[in-house]
C-alpha cells in the first residue's frame, strides 16, 4: 500500500501497538484478522494522506464519481507485460501501483495479494460491496492502461 | 457498448464471486460478445501480472527485531500509563463504585451500632434481637425484651413522614 518497505514495517509495528491499546474495544464481532487489518489500513491511509497525496486522490475520486472513466477506457488488447524480464515487470507494476489512489490501491492489494473476498474487503474498509467492486474494477482497468502506457524510459 | 453492471459481472466471474444463477447468462454473453471477451482478457492479464508480485518482497529486518520493537514500545506505553496514573474514566468508575457502597454505609453502620449496643448491654435473660429484611435493606428492627422496647430504624423517610417540599396539614 505505501510502496516503501521501511514505512510499511514502521506502520505495521504501529498497528500492533495500536491493536494492543485498543484490545478492550475488540468485541469479537469480526475476526481478529479483520479487526487488525482494518487498523493497518486506516494507519496506512492516514499516513498516505499526510504525505499530501490528496490532490492525486481527489482527481481519482472525481474520475470515479463523474461517470467512471474506467467504463470508457479502451480495452488493452496486447499484453504489455509479455516478454518483460521479472525485474522490469516488477518495476513497471510498482510504478503503476504508485499512480493509483490510496483507496483503489488498497482494494487491489487486499484482493490480489491478500486474497480477500469482496465481502471481507468491504468489512475491512467499512464500505459497501458495490464500492469494492467499483474500486477494484477501476484499479484493474487503470493498471492495464498504465502498464500499457509506461515506456521503458519512464522507469529510469 | 456493455453497460457498467455487465462489466462488473465480468469481473465478478473472473473473481469467482458471480452469483450462481447469473453465471449461465454471462457465459452465453461471453461466447458471442467480443467486447465482453476483450474485457475479460484484459482483467485476466492484469490479474496475471500482479500474481506473485509481492512474493519477492522481503522484510528489511529480521522477524525477531520486528517483534522486539513492538514489545519495547508496549513496555514503554505501560510505563507511561503507570506514570500518568488512572485515567479519568477509571477514576470515575471508582467514584461510582464508592458511591454504590456509600448508600449501604448508613444502614450497615446502624446495624453495627445496634449490634455493638446489644453486645455491651445485653445481659438480660433474653438477648435483644435485630431484624433486617431482605426485601427492604433500608429498614431494620431492634427488640429489647428486657426493656420492652422495640425500635424501627429506617434509612429513608417513611410514607407518612414529611418531606421538605410538602406542607404539613394544619388544623384551623
Amino acid at each position: 500500500m505505501v510502496r516503501n518497505e521501511t514505512e510499511a514495517v514502521d506502520l505495521s509495528q504501529e498497528a500492533w501497538i495500536k491493536g494492543w491499546q485498543r484490545l478492550p474495544q475488540f468485541l469479537g464481532e469480526s475476526s481478529f484478522g479483520t479487526w487488525i487489518t482494518r487498523i493497518v489500513i486506516n494507519l496506512c491511509l492516514d499516513h498516505l494522506r499526510k504525505q499530501k497525496r490528496q490532490r492525486m486522490e481527489s482527481i481519482d475520486a472525481i474520475n470515479e464519481e463523474s461517470g467512471g472513466v474506467e467504463r470508457q477506457m479502451p480495452v488493452v488488447t496486447v499484453n504489455p507485460t509479455a516478454g518483460l524480464e521479472r525485474s522490469e515487470l516488477r518495476q513497471r507494476i510498482n510504478r503503476a501501483l504508485g499512480q493509483l489512489s490510496c483507496e483503489h490501491r488498497t482494494v487491489l492489494v487486499l484482493h490480489e495479494f491478500e486474497q480477500m473476498e469482496y465481502k471481507e474487503i468491504a468489512k475491512t474498509m467499512g464500505c459497501s460491496i458495490g464500492t469494492v467492486m467499483s474500486r477494484l474494477f477501476y484499479a484493474r482497468r487503470k493498471m492495464a492502461a498504465l502498464l500499457a502506457g509506461l515506456k521503458k524510459e519512464d522507469l529510469r | 457498448m456493455m453497460d457498467y453492471d455487465s462489466q462488473l459481472k465480468v469481473q465478478a466471474r473472473l473473481d469467482g464471486e458471480l452469483a450462481a444463477q447469473e453465471v449461465p447468462e454471462l457465459e452465453a454473453r461471453l461466447a458471442e460478445d467480443s467486447e465482453a471477451q476483450a474485457l475479460l482478457a484484459e482483467l485476466e492479464m492484469t490479474r496475471g501480472a500482479l500474481a506473485g508480485f509481492e512474493a519477492g518482497v522481503k522484510l528489511p529486518e529480521s522477524p525477531e527485531l520486528f517483534w522486539s520493537k513492538i514489545q519495547r514500545e508496549i513496555r514503554r506505553e505501560i510505563q507511561r500509563e503507570i506514570q500518568r496514573g488512572p485515567k479519568p474514566a477509571e477514576a470515575s468508575r471508582w467514584a461510582s463504585v464508592f458511591a454504590g457502597w456509600q448508600r449501604w454505609l448508613a444502614p450497615v453502620g446502624a446495624v453495627a451500632g445496634v449490634m455493638a449496643a446489644v453486645l455491651v448491654i445485653g445481659r438480660s435473660e433474653r438477648a435483644p434481637e435485630v431484624e433486617t429484611y431482605l426485601a427492604d435493606s433500608g429498614a431494620f428492627t431492634y427488640h429489647d425484651f428486657a426493656a420492652r422496647t422495640t425500635l424501627v430504624w429506617l434509612s429513608y423517610p417513611a410514607d407518612n413522614e414529611l418531606v421538605d417540599s410538602e406542607e404539613p396539614d394544619t388544623l384551623d
